[in-house]
């Protein structure tokens, strides 16, 4: 396999993708959030109540890509009995990292790192962003 | 015999780029020579608009323009070149049906009954008449390899019926439908038939005739012809009952501020400029494909095809969906799942490697949700294909399932 490809696939995709951090069903939760792409047809929902500000009881579930399943799963791994304002400011600062107009200036940390080779893909940066995008639509429609 | 490195040479995509496998053939086709070079003369020498201009260019592009009907006439044994619309597509030929055909005979409680295997263009258009006529959209289920439940089929067939749509050969799975004793059971029962060609064309012989199918569609774009460019087969009943979709110019015969009175088919159905570079490519397309025999085309693929699933089958966890036996006949389609690895994964990492292969539904979504897969990987063969191309597919399969283990 190439460097470009082991770039992209890098350790941290391959052990969220194989071991997902909290990957459960919830469908009794207070909130789910459904991310689809009709195009490659991967679908996740996340799992979530909410109790004096903060997510708890977060899990994910569903299928897709290795990208779009590890993206989901280091998602996982920060928002849990974090404030909604913590979970706003992780959302938008790995959406930042894959925006392909933006400058990355903050220090990245290597969870967030690895989803960067997506960018140089035709197609795949998507993969990355599909639950952030649709955690951020959720939140910003919270604060109305 | 078929001798794809030879054919090959007649591609400049591939002389531009000399490491590409194009594995992508069901979503479209490459071009050869004679259909870019033809479209670029075309333009260059004979262009100007057609049935318009009283002048020597405008009566030789019309001529070249109408000529090609009898050429796709004869390619699919139609009776005559006013059962040959223009479309831009498949799809636009299938909307053109729904709309102008069905639509206006359809009543509540009617049924439209189609396949689960369809492409989305063969199930929205007939979706939306049924329910702007309060009419039923039948499907006949599929069995677990992507076959067709053919008892169902029969169970489905009643007096209510009005038209069954059907793929010939599906672009997920390379299923080859049982067209011909389909159409003539619907016709037991009165039920006009529309086949949905897209897949077919390029490799099978058609005959409309024959098959005394109602309608046949099919897109230029995916028989080595350019894009925006389609053909419509109806039987002459049909047509000539058949109102304008699109009003405009180049489709009247008088017009009125009271009322206007329309042509014949097939011109009645492509008002306003047409694509006519298209057209004229197409009719190269043609040409080029009658060089060889289908039979040849058909037994070379399947060649292809088989020895490729032979390889596949010793990658451990490589699931191919469909029938693989070797009796059967099947598009030149090989549909698959790595057991470890995502679709679009193995596209992506195929993609690196130069091979392109296309993932995801397939424009299938409702046949993937019933064999409840979240898509697959779909190898697709042409005539410039190689066997030497396949190894190297399935070694690079091989090196994914080992990566991801
Ligand atoms: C079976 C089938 N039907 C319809 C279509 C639609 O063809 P087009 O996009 O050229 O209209 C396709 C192509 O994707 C197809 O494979």
């Amino acid at each position: 396999m190439n460097e470009k490809l082991k770039e992209l696939y890098k350790n941290v995709i391959l052990e969220h993708n194989n071991n997902p951090v909290r990957f459960v069903k919830s469908e009794t939760s207070e909130y789910i959030v459904e991310a689809y792409n009709q195009i490659c047809g991967d679908r996740f929902k996340l799992f979530f109540d909410l109790k004096d500000g903060k997510m708890i009881n977060a899990s994910f579930h569903g299928f897709g890509c290795a990208i779009s399943k590890a993206s989901t799963s280091v998602l996982l791994s920060y928002i849990n009995g974090k404030t909604l304002e913590e979970v706003g400011q992780t959302v938008d600062s790995f959406l930042n990292i894959l925006d392909e107009q933006e400058e990355i200036t903050e220090k990245i940390t290597d969870d967030f790192e690895a989803f960067t080779a997506a960018k140089s893909f035709p197609g795949r940066a998507k993969c990355a962003t599909l639950t952030w995008d649709e955690l951020k639509l959720f939140l910003s429609k919270l604060e109305k | 015999m078929i001798d794809p490195t030879e054919i090959r040479k007649s591609f400049p995509i591939f002389a531009n780029n000399p490491d590409l496998i194009y594995f992508d053939n069901a979503a479209t086709t490459q071009k050869p020579d004679i259909v870019v070079d033809g479209i670029c003369d075309f333009y260059k020498n004979d262009y100007s608009n057609i049935h318009r201009g009283i002048y020597d260019l405008a009566a030789i592009t019309t001529q070249k323009y109408e000529a090609v009907r009898d050429k796709v006439a004869t390619f699919i044994g139609a009776p005559s070149r006013e059962n040959i619309v223009y479309t831009s597509g498949t799809t636009a030929g299938i909307n053109l049906v729904a709309f102008a055909f069905l639509a206006p005979r359809l009543q509540a409680g009617d049924e439209v009954l189609i396949t689960a295997m369809e492409h989305h263009a063969n199930l929205i258009p007939w979706q939306i008449v049924c329910q702007s006529k309060g009419a039923t959209l039948k499907t006949i289920p599929v069995n677990e390899d992507g076959s067709l439940r053919r008892d169902s089929f029969r169970s489905l067939l009643n007096n209510k019926t009005k038209m069954l749509a059907i793929v010939h050969i599906s672009n997920a799975t390379g299923y080859i439908n049982p067209i011909k004793d389909m159409i003539n059971l619907a016709h037991e029962f009165k039920v006009p038939v529309l086949v949905d060609g897209a897949q077919s064309v390029a490799h099978y012989e058609i005959d409309v005739n024959a098959l005394d199918v109602d309608f046949f569609v099919f897109s230029g774009h995916k028989v080595f012809g350019p894009t925006g460019i389609g053909i419509l087969y109806g039987k002459s009943e049909h047509l000539s009952r058949m109102e304008p979709l699109n009003y405009g110019g180049s489709i009247i015969k008088d017009v009125r501020f009271e009322k206007t009175t329309f042509l014949e088919p097939p011109h009645r159905f492509e008002a306003g400029t047409t694509n006519i570079a298209g057209v004229i490519g197409l009719g190269y397309a043609i040409d080029f494909i009658n060089q060889f025999d289908k039979l040849k085309i058909q037994q070379y693929l399947k060649y292809l095809r088989n020895y490729c699933i032979s390889n596949m089958q010793e990658i451990k966890g490589l699931r191919i969906l469909g029938s693989i036996d070797d009796k059967n006949e099947n598009g030149a389609i090989i549909s698959f799942l790595l057991d470890k690895v995502h679709p679009h994964d193995v596209a992506t990492i195929l993609g690196v490697e130069k091979i392109a292969v296309r993932a995801g539904n397939h424009c299938t979504q409702p046949l993937m949700d019933f064999l409840e897969l979240p898509g697959t990987s779909r190898a697709s063969f042409s005539i410039y294909n190689t066997p030497y191309e396949v190894d190297q597919f399935v070694r690079a399969l091989e090196s994914i399932q080992q990566f991801f283990k």
